[in-house]
């Protein structure tokens, strides 16, 4: 690790304020990607910024038939709520899934969710769920949220404070997980909100999407078999030791498939 | 793995050639390419600094021209050492074949990476490598102010 | 009081579980200077030039070498211990490690610049700025690219890079039974490349005291004695008497800690010259490149049968991997420990075997856990279930029709090994018994009406433990003996010190060895304790690997524990005024056989120490007794492994759903601690069925899995619960009568899993699938059946 300086406000305006200071500076929240990006040294931020002390971003609430996750809590807090466990099953089960019981415990959803990881869970839950990320400045829907491979629609000197779920009427994650890492080979999300039927998909390509074929399939009949015929183009999918990216088409229809199954 | 992709461009073959040929040009699409100075006749050495998510690291370049067949066909390829990071090399073949409205031009893409970024990033290198031709080419294709085709695999 | 066959809780767990362990990293010295290593970012290139000007000028560094100032100090490479023979006679090919690369990297990882310097901070900072001036080559990575004609060559003067062929066998006698076979059976097989992951990486701290130019090496070890003869005699000139090198607590090692590594010689060099302690700690990700890897054999072989399903004769040819240099024992696993093991369980009359070692530019390969009998046990195993599919025998049947019979033994294989001792059918009948073979059915349709397919391996194994008998050893091409040695130290108020040159690095020898004593001796356990891993402290000692630290170890223990009870006679004698053959000792007690007088075991020991009035000349004060135990064989332990699995076959994913194992370890000391090891062992055996695989990029021998994103570690989840359990024997072998237990999980495991998944695949029709057995794998391995 290279040398760097190092903050922990106790507030999200002297976060702000640190962060507009430095360019060169970088948000640690869970520290999950970012601490062994920078043990490699793969990446040297002048500065961190430690938000794990503003105590206002984490908990899980629920408002107006939302639940709302603070974007500092952690992905075994989510499993563990029981307001999510309640509300949006899949949800809790989809950070069950993360990573291992230390990433879990350390982990957040604000820092999964900014990073984009292609793999990563929460952004097949966000779009799925059909959330909205909260900022320090705007509201952004999840479906304009994550705009390619480890890019976002925040700004450079953005924070992600929350993330609303409208409380779907039922929803579902499925993960094929990578062996090794957990991350998912293929994780999909279908859920039934009440603005209509979404099935979002994580680690099958660069970033998180929507299979709108399955999506108006399910709306006409919302079974296994109804989105069984339909395959997704793989041309364009993650290719890797683990997976080739034929292997992860035929995935995100298995797993979307049992998803609509345990949504039941 | 080879990554293919073809753009439509609203000039003749001699103009984008001319393009495709101008360090500027180059310097200006190469994603986080902060510098680039000629090191000999179809050479250049530049500065990247590679930004893929939570990594960040400034890569060494030279950019090297070669089976120059004006104005049809060349292979760009790029060697960025980075360090501790590693290194990365990429190689494009580019065609240019004239059509009724213009000029198509095609090309494919290789990349491999070497170094600690291959030893904990091979699950990426496929789409990173997609990405970094599409920005490329979308960004050169671009330069002639007419909307290009999406890239194609 | 016997103490063999208690499942005593572990003296060493109270000094782990409370971080009070001190393995090398803990060691500290108050001047000690760090050291990080440059290492080669590609496969293979010409070295032109390193500039090292400005790490040298970067702050807080010590010093920089390179290969130049290691040569000037006579540092000299890193030699092969164990050098094998082409057909012809002639020498393996040399190609020796160099502590650091002089003209040519040979893989990614190979050390090629050393920074010294403050802090590790620091030391890796400069390192940054070491770039060297490469002119590359291109790489070899796998055995396919590497053995074609024009391939790219790893030594100039390895031509095809085959560095040895090795053939033994019967070949004619083989040809003879291949042409009167009733029925051949073949089959091709890859041995998936692995990396070690031991829970504690390499680490190192040198010391030089120049006021009498010795020097001190705390390595994390498996065998520092043998590296102490190592490193004198190829690469650091100075007599064994000055080098002490100390293992204390290790943190496993598998056979990747056996070996010389390039970090110890660069800082034994560097304490000299700079006279500082030099500390060296590897990262998690310079263990994926610099530990030594393992297995990576491709083979193809055939199986004569005849019209009774005898095995009439075996056909092998085995490319192995050697990596880009010859680590200490990197020719002997696919020979001597690979090659000579085909014969499995059974008879086979003509068996003929060649082996050819190969360079790649990849890590140099060398044993891990089971070292060569995983691969021929999964050889000869894959093949006995294609004979009888082929036969339409069934696979126990088969298996029971050619075992050796127990009247056969000692038998001769036509390999060279004479194995003592077997009782394979005992194992399968109690393994089947404890397999529940009675509800394989209803489990099977459960299987089948959630969609599922289940699958059902059964395998028997036997593998030459306990290595070895130096004579058969040096005669098969070892340079060093094989014997263990063992100390049994009587304190003058009767507790016992043991100095054992078996190393434990998670065996548990503190435990069973205190056991063996105890038994012996009569002493509770609390009163016993087991030194290891320091040259300084013990008379000599050959290491841990081969699970031979029981059996060789072990039994040296006993003989030094019967000696000190003989010495014991000899003073209760004198004291009691009688002759030793008159003396018993019973019950920790020494007594006349006719009279009431007796002494405990503590009263001599103080006489021992306080010979008031020895009759000297006869009686030599103290009670201190050594013993170097050269085993007359190897062992041969033995078992039955029997698997379900149940796969997906919608998404390729496979479940181990059940394992039971039996097996035939001789005697047993502390089963619990054998039941660990056999635990361990299968959760590595199943790791290289299903999960583990060291992948290089073909083109630019670039590694693709060397971080744990991508390497899978077998995890609790990925596990059943084992049924483990063995034989109440006691083996011939050794005076101890125990086997060794170490590697047996590791060797039986994988070609389980693997015959379960072909056994749940057959109705598909898939026949090919090499390790892991992925669940992508499975799925296009499905795909393609379907589509056939």
């Amino acid at each position: 690790m290279y040398q760097f300086d190092y903050q922990a406000p106790d507030s999200l305006e002297a976060a702000l304020a640190a962060l507009r200071e430095n360019d060169e500076a970088k948000i640690v929240a869970g520290g999950m990607t970012l601490l062994p990006t920078m043990k490699l040294r793969l990446a040297r931020p002048e500065a961190l910024i430690d938000i794990n002390r503003i105590g206002s971003l984490a908990g899980v609430t629920e408002k107006n038939r939302a639940i709302v996750i603070g974007a500092m809590t952690r992905h075994a807090d989510v499993a563990a709520s029981k307001l999510v466990r309640d509300r949006i099953p899949g949800l809790a089960d989809l950070a069950e899934t993360i990573g291992d019981p230390q990433v879990r415990n350390r982990g957040t959803i604000g820092g999964s969710v900014a990073n984009n990881d292609p793999a990563a869970d929460y952004p097949a839950g966000l779009v799925g769920l059909g959330a909205t990320v909260v900022t320090d400045r705007r509201e952004i829907a999840a479906d304009d949220f994550f705009t390619d491979m480890f890019e976002t629609a925040l700004e450079a000197d953005e924070i992600i404070t929350a993330v609303h779920f409208p409380i779907p009427k039922r929803a579902a994650y499925m993960k094929f997980p990578n062996p090794a890492s957990r991350y998912a080979i293929v994780g999909v999300m279908v859920a039934e909100t009440h603005d209509g039927i979404r099935v979002a998909v994580t680690g099958a390509a660069p970033c998180v999407f929507r299979v709108t074929a399955m999506e108006d399939a399910l709306k006409k009949d919302f079974t296994p078999d109804a989105i069984a015929p339909i395959a997704v183009d793989g041309a364009e999918f993650n290719e890797d030791i683990h997976a080739s990216a034929e292997y992860r088409a035929h995935l995100v229809n298995v797993m979307a498939r049992r998803a609509v199954a345990a949504v039941g | 793995m080879d990554i293919q992709g073809e753009y439509h461009i609203a000039a003749s073959p001699t103009e984008v050639w001319q393009r495709l040929i101008d360090p500027d040009v180059l310097s200006a699409c190469i994603p986080g390419c902060e510098s680039m100075t000629r090191a000999s006749e179809d050479a250049y050495d530049c500065a990247v600094m590679a930004k893929y998510g939570p990594v960040k690291a400034k890569f060494k370049t030279t950019l090297t021209l070669s089976n120059i067949n004006a104005p049809v066909s060349y292979t760009l390829s790029g060697r960025g050492q980075g360090g501790a990071a590693g290194f990365g090399e990429g190689v494009a073949d580019v065609m240019l074949e004239e059509t009724s409205d213009g000029t198509a031009l095609r090309y494919t893409a290789r990349f491999n990476a070497g170094g600690r970024i291959a030893q904990v990033g091979s699950r990426l290198i496929v789409a990173t490598t997609r990405k970094f031709a599409d920005k490329f080419f979308a960004a050169f294709s671009s330069g002639f102010d007419v909307a290009a085709d999406d890239a194609t695999a | 009081m016997t103490e063999i066959g208690k499942s005593v809780r572990r003296k060493e767990d109270r000094r782990f579980i409370t971080g009070a362990g001190t393995y090398t990293s803990d060691v500290q010295y108050s001047d000690q200077a760090y050291l990080y290593i440059v290492r080669a970012q590609t496969a293979h290139a010409r070295i032109r030039n390193i500039d090292a000007s400005a790490a040298r000028a970067a702050a807080g560094v010590v010093a920089v070498y390179t290969a130049a100032d290691l040569d000037a100090g006579g540092i000299g490479d890193m030699q092969p211990a164990w050098i094998m023979y082409n057909p012809d006679g002639s020498p393996m090919h040399e190609a020796p490690r160099e502590a650091l690369a002089r003209e040519r990297i040979r893989y990614v990882g190979q050390p090629v610049a050393a920074v010294i310097a403050e802090s590790g901070l620091l030391a890796k900072d400069a390192a940054e700025l070491i770039e060297p001036d490469l002119e590359e080559l291109p790489a070899v990575a796998n055995l396919a690219d590497a053995t074609i004609a024009n391939a790219p060559k790893v030594w100039d003067h390895i031509s095809a890079n085959q560095c040895f062929e090795w053939i033994i066998g019967n070949t004619e006698a083989v040809a003879e039974a291949f042409a009167s076979a009733a029925r051949i059976v073949e089959v091709d097989i890859v041995q998936n490349r692995l990396t070690p992951n031991a829970l504690e990486p390499r680490a190192v701290i040198a010391l030089h005291d120049a006021s009498n130019d010795e020097f001190t090496l705390h390595a994390a070890c498996q065998n520092p004695h043998l590296l102490r003869t190592w490193t004198c005699a190829n690469s650091l000139p100075v007599p064994e008497s000055r080098l002490r090198i100390i293992s204390a607590d290790v943190g496993g090692g598998f056979g990747a800690k056996i070996y010389q590594y390039s970090e110890d010689l660069v800082a034994l060099f560097a304490a000299k010259a700079l006279g500082r302690p030099v500390k060296w700690v590897a990262e998690r990700s310079e263990a994926f490149v610099s530990d030594a890897h393992s297995r990576d054999h491709v083979t193809h072989a055939t199986l004569a049968l005849d019209s009774d399903g005898k095995f009439l004769a075996l056909r092998v040819d085995t490319d192995a991997n050697l990596g880009a240099a010859l680590s200490q024992y990197g020719a002997a696993i696919p020979t001597v420990f690979y090659a000579t093991m085909v014969s499995g369980v059974y008879k086979i009359p003509a068996i003929a075997i060649r082996v050819r070692g190969i360079m790649t530019n990849t890590v140099p390969v060398d044993a891990y856990r089971g070292a060569g009998r995983p691969e021929a046990t999964y050889l000869v195993e894959r093949l006995v279930d294609l004979a009888a599919e082929a036969t339409g025998i069934d696979r126990v049947e088969i298996r029971r029709r050619n075992f050796i019979q127990p009247s056969d033994f000692p038998y001769q294989t036509p390999l060279g090994l004479v194995y003592t001792e077997g009782a394979y059918d005992q194992c399968v009948d109690r393994a089947l018994e404890n397999a529940d073979m009675k509800g394989y059915d209803a489990r099977k349709a459960a299987s089948q009406a959630a969609g599922k397919l289940r699958g059902l391996g059964i395998i028997a194994y036997t593998e030459q433990a306990g290595a070895a008998p130096s004579q058969a050893a040096i005669a098969f091409g070892a340079g060093h003996a094989f014997f263990e040695v063992a100390t049994v130290r009587v304190n003058p108020d009767g507790s016992v010190r043991v100095l054992t040159g078996a190393h434990s690095h998670g065996q548990s020898h503190e435990t069973t060895f205190a056991q063996i004593v105890s038994d012996q001796l009569g002493l509770p356990l609390d009163e016993i304790e087991v030194i290891h891993g320091d040259t300084s402290q013990l008379p000599f000692g050959i290491g841990t690997y081969a699970s031979r630290s029981i059996s060789a170890g072990g039994s040296a223990v006993l003989l030094s524990a019967g000696k000190i009870i003989a010495k014991g006679k000899k003073i209760a004698a004198h004291m009691l005024e009688s002759n030793a053959d008159d003396i018993e000792f019973i019950d920790g007690f020494f007594k006349h056989k006719d009279a009431v007088h007796s002494m405990s075991f503590k009263e001599i020991a103080r006489q021992a120490y306080v010979p008031g009035n020895y009759p000297l000349e006869q009686l030599e004060p103290g009670l201190e007794e050594t013993t170097f135990f050269d085993p007359p064989n190897f062992t041969f332990p033995a078992g039955c492994h029997i698997c379900e699995v149940e796969i997906d076959p919608e998404t390729g994913e496979t479940r181990v759903d059940r394992y039971t194992v039996f097996d035939d370890f001789g005697v047993v000391i502390n089963p619990m601690v054998v039941h660990g090891q056999v635990h361990g062992g299968l959760a590595q055996g199943i790791g290289q069925a299903l999960l583990e695989n060291a992948v290089y990029d073909a083109d630019s021998g670039q590694p693709l899995s060397a971080s744990f994103l991508d390497y899978t570690m077998p995890r609790a989840d990925d596990l059943p619960t084992f049924e483990v359990s063995e034989l109440d024997a006691i083996s011939i072998s050794n005076p101890l009568g125990a086997k060794g237990a170490g590697e047996a999980g590791t060797i039986g495991a994988p070609i389980t899993v693997m015959n379960a998944i072909f056994d749940a695949l057959k109705p598909i029709g898939v026949t090919d699938l090499s390790m892991p057995a992925t669940p992508t794998k499975i799925w296009a391995a499905i795909q393609a059946a379907n589509t056939a």
